[in-house]
C-alpha cells in the first residue's frame, strides 16, 4: 500500500458493497487444498494453574479472511488471542506464521498487532503520538512517520485531530485511534479484542461496516475476537464457535447459523426450539422423527447416518414457523398450541406458545412486523396453530 | 417509670457527689503537689521518696537534658514548673528579667549547711545569692579512653594538661580516634584564654581572636561539636578524648562499667585551670507552690540528703556539712571533689554583653565550619 | 424551593469556609508571628526581642522599630547563605539517591501479585512505627568505628581499617535516604501501581522492546509520582536538624542545625526567624516552580 492507495480509500463508505456475505461467498480459501494458510495453530494447549483454557486446539487463518472467534466468557477465545500476540506461552504445540513457527518469538518482534478491548491508548501522548509510537520503534525517518500518521488519521476520518490527548476524544473517536495505531504498522494479521464493546448500538453498526470495508480495502487479515454473535456474524469470513477451550464448529456465519453440528452451537447463535423425538423411519431424503410434543415431524436432511429408532433432537428456528389461527390443513409439520406471551421487539414479535398442554413446551415464533398497524393479529391465551416446511427443521445430535 | 426516675435521680447524685471530689482533690493537689524539672539522672529517688513521706507532698518530677529547653521555656514566659534546677551562668541574662522568686531563707533553715566557697562563686552569677541556692557543681575538663591514650601517646602518656587539646601536633595524634569537644562558646573561649595565659573571662576583642584563633588550628582533628554526643561516644569506646562536663564524663565512665565492654574512662581536670560551673535551684515567677518548693531546697540540704544525692549522682553538692558523710568513693575522687590547690585554680567566668557575645558567636561558628 | 435550599447553600459555604479557616489559624498566624519576630531586634527582655507590641497608640513606634536588620545579615554572612545551599545540596542528593533506590523498589512491588503487595506495603511503612529518632541513633550504633558496618567489611576481609562514616557527609546521607526512603516509595507505588498493564502490553505489541516500553510508557506515566515523591523528600530534608547533629560532623552544618543554635544557643530569636522565613521562600519557590511547570504541561495539551 502507498500513499496513492490511501487517498483512494477516503471515500469507503460510499464504496461499500451492497451485501458483504453474498460478495464474499467466493471467497472461501479454506476449502482450497493449495491455499497457503496465514496462521496456524498445530495442537496447542494453555493451562492456568489446574484451568485448561484452549485445550489441543488446531486452526489456520488464511490471507485477506476476516475470521471471527465467538464464545462465552471464559471460553479461552482471549487466551487464543494472545498466544498470538504473544503475551501467553502455550504450554503444548506451535503457531506458525506464515509456515514459521513464531512461538518462541516475543511480542514486540511479532509482525501482529492487536487492537486492545480498553484501546490501551497512551494517555501522555497525543492522538498523533500514539499512532507513530509503533513507527517510531521501526525507526522510520520522521517525515514518513508524518506522512503515514496523516494517511491514517484520514483513513479513521480523525484528520485535524493529531494534536488531541485521548482522554479528550469521545469514545467512538478513542476506537478510531486505536485502530489506526494498529494498522499503521500494517501487519500481516489485525487481532481485535472485543473491538465495539465500548461503543453504544448505532455506533457499533456504522463501525463493523467500515472495519469490513477497510479489511477488504487494504487486504489484511483480520482476527476479530466477541461474546457478540451479531457482531461475528456480520464481519465475518468466516467464524468458529469455541466452548471450554475447543472450537466447537468453524465455518461461514450462515452454515453455522443454518447447520450447527451441535445442540451448543445451535443454542449459543441465535434462538432456537429443540424439540426431543425418536427416528421413525428414514425414507430417501425425509426423515420422521415421532416427537412427545409435536407429535410426527418431517425433516428434509442429508441423514445417512441416522436408523430408526434412534433419539435426537430437532432444531427448529422462531422464524421459520408459522403461526396462525386455523388449523392449517396443506401442511406437513403442525403442532396446536396457546399463546402465553408476546414480546414485541419492533422490528418482530417474539410468541411464546405452550403445546402439548399446560405441562407441554414453550416454543418461541418470531413475526416480522411488515406494517404498522398497532392492533396485532394474535392475542394472549389464543388458541394457535404452529407449522412449518420440511426444509425448516434441522436434526442436532443428542 | 418509678425506677427509671430513681435511677435518674440517682445519676444526678452521682454527678453531683463525682464533681465534688473532683474538683475538691483537684484544689488539694494544688497544695500538696511539687512541680521539679530537673536534669535527667539527677537526684536520688530513694530522695523523692523520704520527702513525699515526711511532707505528704506529691512530686511531679520532670527532665530535660539540655538547659537551651529549660530557658526557652523560661523566655516564653510560663514554666509550669514549681521548682527548677538550672546553670548558673544563665543566671544574670535571667534575673534582671524577673523570672524568678528570690529564696526565702527563713523558711530553709538548712542553708546554714551551704559551703560558703561555692556561695560566693554563685555569687558572682547571682548577687547576694539572692535567687539561686547550688544543688550540685563540676568542673569543664577533659575526659579520655584511658587505654586507647595509652596506645596513640605511649604507656607513660598523662592526660593534665589542656596541652593535649591545644597543641595541634599533640591533637593531631588522636585525630583519628576521635576528639569531640562542647559546642558551646562559653565553655571553649575560656579554657583557651587560659592555655593562653589570658585572662579566661576577658571580653577583649582582642584576646577573644587569639582564642579563636587557637581553636581554628585544632579544628581540623575535631571530630564532633556537640553537647552531650560524647557521652555516648566515650562510652561505647568509639572516642579517645572529649571536653566535657565532669559529670557527664563520670557518668560515660559508669555506664561503661556497667556495659562491662572493657573501655575504661577517666577526667582529667587540666592543671592550668578549669571553669567551674554550678546548678543551682531557683523557683520561677509563676510558681503555683513557692512553698513546697522551698521545703524541698530544704529538705535536700539536709546534711544526710544532700550525701545520699552526691552518692547516687556521683556529683560534688554545695552543701559543706556533708561532705563526711559521703561514701569514700566519691570524697576521694579529685575528678569529683578536686584538691585544695587544683580547687584554687578553678575559675567562673561572667556572661557576655550583648556586643562581645555576638563576637564569639561569629568566631566559634566560623571555627566549626571551617570557613 | 429556592427559600428551601438557602440554609443548605450557606451550610456549604460553611464547610468550604473551614479548611480555610484552618489555614489562617495554623499556617498565617503564626508565620505572621514568626515574620514579625525577624524585624525585631534580638534583646535582653521577656520574651527575648525588641518590640513589643504596647497597644495601638504607639503603633506607629512600634512599625517604626523593625526594620530588615536580620535579613541583610542573612545576605551579608556567607555563612547563612552557604548553609541554605549546602541545605539544598544534601536535600538533592538525598532526593536523587531515594528516587534511584526507590523507583525499582516501588516498581517490583507494583510488579508483585497482589496479595503479596499490602505486606510488602506493611514492609516499608514498619519503621515508621518505631521513633524516628531511635532509628537514627541505630545508625550511630552501625557506623560507628568498629561499628556493625565495620565488622560486616572486615569480616568479609572487604576492608582492614575501620571506615570512620559516622560524622562525615556519607552518614547524613544515609541516614536521611534511609529516613525519607518511604515518602518516596508510597507515591512512587501508588502511581505504578495505578499503571494500566495492557499500556505495556500495546507498547510491546507495536514493537518496544521491555526497555522502550519502560522508558516511553512507565516512566513519562510515573511522572506525578516522581514529582510527588521528590517533594515529600526534598522539603522536609532541607530543613532536616536531628539527622545531621547526630550523624554529621562540623563539616555538615545544614540550616536547620544554624536555626537550632541561633534559637536555643545564641539566643537570638529574630534572626532565627529570618533563617526561617527565607527558608520557607527557598522551599516555597521551587514548590511554585513545579506548580507552574504542570500548569503549563496541562494548558498546552
Amino acid at each position: 500500500m502507498n500513499a496513492r492507495d490511501a487517498g483512494a480509500l477516503a471515500p469507503l463508505r460510499a464504496k461499500r458493497k451492497a451485501s458483504p456475505g453474498s460478495v464474499r461467498r467466493a471467497f472461501q480459501p479454506w476449502n482450497d487444498p493449495a491455499a497457503e494458510p496465514l496462521v496456524v495453530f498445530r495442537n496447542v494447549t494453555k493451562r492456568f494453574d489446574t484451568v485448561t483454557a484452549v485445550d489441543d486446539l488446531s486452526l489456520a487463518l488464511y490471507p485477506r479472511e476476516f475470521f471471527a472467534l465467538l464464545g462465552a466468557s471464559g471460553c479461552g477465545k482471549t487466551t487464543l488471542m494472545r498466544m498470538l500476540a504473544g503475551f501467553e506461552q502455550p504450554d503444548a504445540g506451535e503457531i506458525l506464521l506464515d509456515g514459521v513457527d513464531i512461538t518462541a518469538v516475543p511480542p514486540h518482534r511479532r509482525p501482529i498487532n492487536m487492537m486492545f478491548q480498553s484501546y490501551a491508548l497512551f494517555p501522555h501522548l497525543s492522538v498523533g503520538d500514539n499512532i507513530a509510537y509503533g513507527l517510531r520503534r521501526e525507526g522510520l525517518p520522521r517525515q514518513e512517520i508524518t506522512r503515514r500518521v496523516a494517511e491514517m488519521l484520514a483513513l479513521v476520518k480523525l484528520d485535524g485531530l493529531e494534536k488531541r490527548r485521548a482522554d479528550q476524544l469521545s469514545g467512538g473517536q478513542r476506537q478510531r485511534v486505536a485502530l489506526a495505531r494498529s494498522l499503521a504498522k500494517r501487519p500481516k494479521l489485525l487481532l481485535l479484542d472485543e473491538p465495539m464493546a465500548a461503543l453504544d448500538r448505532k455506533l457499533r453498526e456504522s463501525t463493523q461496516f467500515e472495519l469490513m470495508d477497510l479489511q477488504s480495502e487494504l487486504g489484511l487479515t483480520f482476527m476479530v475476537v466477541t461474546h457478540d454473535q451479531d457482531e461475528a456474524m456480520t464481519m465475518a469470513d468466516r467464524m468458529a464457535v469455541m466452548n471450554h477451550g475447543r472450537l466447537v464448529q468453524i465455518g461461514p456465519p450462515d452454515e453455522i447459523y443454518e447447520a450447527p453440528t451441535s445442540r451448543y452451537v445451535a443454542e449459543f447463535v441465535g434462538d432456537i426450539n429443540i424439540l426431543e423425538g425418536r427416528v421413525a423411519s428414514v425414507t430417501g431424503e425425509i426423515v420422521r422423527v415421532e416427537t412427545a410434543i409435536a407429535g410426527a415431524v418431517e425433516l428434509d436432511e442429508e441423514a445417512a447416518s441416522l436408523a430408526a429408532g434412534e433419539t435426537i433432537f430437532v432444531g427448529l428456528r422462531p422464524e421459520k414457523i408459522t403461526l396462525s389461527h386455523d388449523e392449517p390443513v396443506q401442511a406437513v409439520n403442525k403442532v396446536a398450541g396457546e399463546i402465553w406471551d408476546i414480546g414485541y421487539l419492533g422490528d418482530f414479535t417474539m410468541v411464546q406458545v405452550m403445546v402439548g398442554g399446560d405441562d407441554g413446551q414453550l416454543l418461541k415464533v418470531a413475526l416480522a412486523n411488515r406494517t404498522r398497524r398497532i392492533e396485532r393479529p394474535f392475542a394472549w391465551e389464543d388458541r394457535v396453530w404452529l407449522s412449518w416446511d420440511v426444509e425448516a427443521g434441522l436434526v442436532l445430535p443428542p | 417509670m418509678g425506677s427509671s426516675v430513681r435511677g435518674l435521680k440517682g445519676l444526678a447524685t452521682a454527678i453531683a457527689l463525682g464533681w465534688a471530689l473532683v474538683s475538691g482533690t483537684a484544689a488539694s493537689a494544688q497544695d500538696k503537689q511539687l512541680r521539679i524539672f530537673n536534669w535527667s539522672d539527677y537526684v536520688d529517688p530513694e530522695v523523692l521518696d523520704a520527702f513525699k513521706k515526711e511532707t505528704g507532698i506529691t512530686v511531679v518530677y520532670d527532665t530535660f537534658d539540655q538547659m537551651e529547653t529549660v530557658e526557652t521555656k523560661l523566655l516564653a514566659g510560663k514554666t509550669g514548673y514549681d521548682l527548677i534546677v538550672v546553670t548558673a551562668s544563665f543566671l544574670p541574662r535571667h534575673i534582671p528579667l524577673n523570672l524568678y522568686t528570690p529564696i526565702d531563707t527563713a523558711k530553709v533553715p538548712n542553708l546554714k549547711n551551704a559551703w560558703p566557697e561555692i556561695q560566693q562563686r554563685l555569687a558572682k552569677y547571682d548577687p547576694g545569692n539572692k535567687f539561686a541556692v547550688n544543688y550540685m557543681w563540676g568542673t569543664t575538663g577533659i575526659g579520655y579512653n584511658v587505654a586507647k591514650i595509652k596506645e596513640r601517646l605511649g604507656p607513660d602518656a598523662v592526660i593534665d594538661s589542656w596541652r593535649i587539646l591545644f597543641e595541634p601536633d599533640q591533637l593531631k595524634k588522636l585525630s583519628n580516634c576521635g576528639v569531640h569537644v562542647l559546642d558551646a562558646v562559653e565553655e571553649m573561649f575560656p579554657a583557651a584564654l587560659r592555655y593562653l595565659g589570658l585572662n579566661p573571662d576577658s571580653k577583649n576583642e582582642a584576646d577573644l581572636n587569639k582564642a579563636g584563633e587557637l581553636l581554628r588550628k585544632i579544628r581540623p582533628h575535631i571530630q564532633k561539636f556537640h553537647s552531650s554526643e560524647y557521652i555516648n561516644a566515650l562510652a561505647n569506646g568509639d572516642i579517645c578524648l572529649a571536653v566535657g562536663y565532669s559529670g557527664d564524663i563520670l557518668q560515660a565512665k559508669k555506664r561503661a562499667e556497667e556495659a562491662k565492654n572493657k573501655v575504661e574512662i577517666a577526667y582529667s581536670i587540666p592543671k592550668e585551670g578549669a571553669l567551674m560551673w554550678f546548678d543551682s535551684f531557683v523557683i520561677p515567677k509563676d510558681a503555683a507552690n513557692p512553698d513546697a518548693a522551698l521545703k524541698f531546697i530544704d529538705f535536700v540540704n539536709r546534711p544526710e540528703m544532700a550525701a545520699k544525692n552526691s552518692d547516687f549522682i556521683q556529683y560534688a553538692n554545695g552543701n559543706i556539712a556533708s561532705k563526711p558523710l559521703l561514701s569514700a568513693a566519691v570524697r576521694d575522687n579529685p575528678g569529683i571533689y578536686p584538691s585544695e590547690a587544683v580547687m584554687s585554680r578553678l575559675y567562673t567566668i561572667t556572661p557576655y554583653d550583648q556586643k562581645s557575645q555576638r563576637v564569639v558567636n561569629r568566631l566559634w561558628t566560623r571555627i566549626k565550619t571551617g570557613k | 424551593m429556592r427559600t428551601g435550599n438557602a440554609p443548605t447553600r450557606r451550610l456549604g459555604r460553611l464547610v468550604v469556609a473551614v479548611p480555610y479557616l484552618w489555614l489562617l489559624l495554623f499556617f498565617l498566624a503564626p508565620f505572621a508571628i514568626v515574620l514579625r519576630m525577624a524585624f525585631s531586634d534580638a534583646a535582653t527582655d521577656l520574651p527575648p526581642y525588641a518590640p513589643h507590641f504596647q497597644g495601638f497608640s504607639q503603633l506607629g513606634e512600634f512599625i517604626a522599630a523593625l526594620d530588615l536588620e536580620n535579613f541583610r545579615l542573612l545576605g551579608d554572612d556567607p555563612l547563612y547563605w552557604q548553609s541554605y545551599l549546602y541545605s539544598l545540596r544534601i536535600a538533592a542528593l538525598t532526593t536523587l539517591i531515594a528516587l534511584a533506590i526507590g523507583y525499582p523498589l516501588a516498581y517490583a512491588m507494583a510488579s508483585a501479585p497482589r496479595r503479596w503487595q499490602s505486606l510488602l506495603l506493611v514492609l516499608v511503612i514498619l519503621p515508621f512505627w518505631t521513633s524516628f529518632l531511635i532509628r537514627v541513633y541505630a545508625w550511630i550504633g552501625i557506623l560507628r568505628p568498629e561499628g556493625l558496618l565495620d565488622m560486616v567489611l572486615a569480616g568479609t576481609g572487604v576492608t582492614s581499617e575501620p571506615l570512620r562514616l559516622l560524622n562525615t557527609e556519607a552518614a547524613v546521607l544515609i541516614g536521611m535516604v534511609y529516613s525519607y526512603l518511604p515518602f518516596m516509595v508510597l507515591p512512587l507505588f501508588a502511581t505504578l501501581q495505578k499503571l494500566d498493564r495492557s499500556l505495556l502490553e500495546a507498547a510491546a505489541d507495536l514493537g518496544a522492546p521491555a526497555w522502550t516500553a519502560f522508558a516511553t510508557v512507565t516512566l513519562p506515566l510515573s511522572i506525578p509520582g516522581i514529582l510527588a515523591g521528590s517533594a515529600l523528600v526534598f522539603i522536609p530534608a532541607v530543613g532536616e536538624f536531628v539527622i545531621p547533629d547526630l550523624l554529621g560532623g562540623p563539616d555538615t552544618v545544614m540550616i536547620g542545625k544554624v536555626l537550632w543554635s541561633e534559637f536555643f544557643s545564641n539566643r537570638d530569636w529574630p534572626l532565627a526567624s529570618a533563617v526561617a522565613v527565607v527558608l520557607l521562600f527557598v522551599l516555597v519557590a521551587p514548590l511554585a516552580l513545579l506548580q507552574r511547570a504542570r500548569l503549563t504541561r496541562g494548558g498546552a495539551a
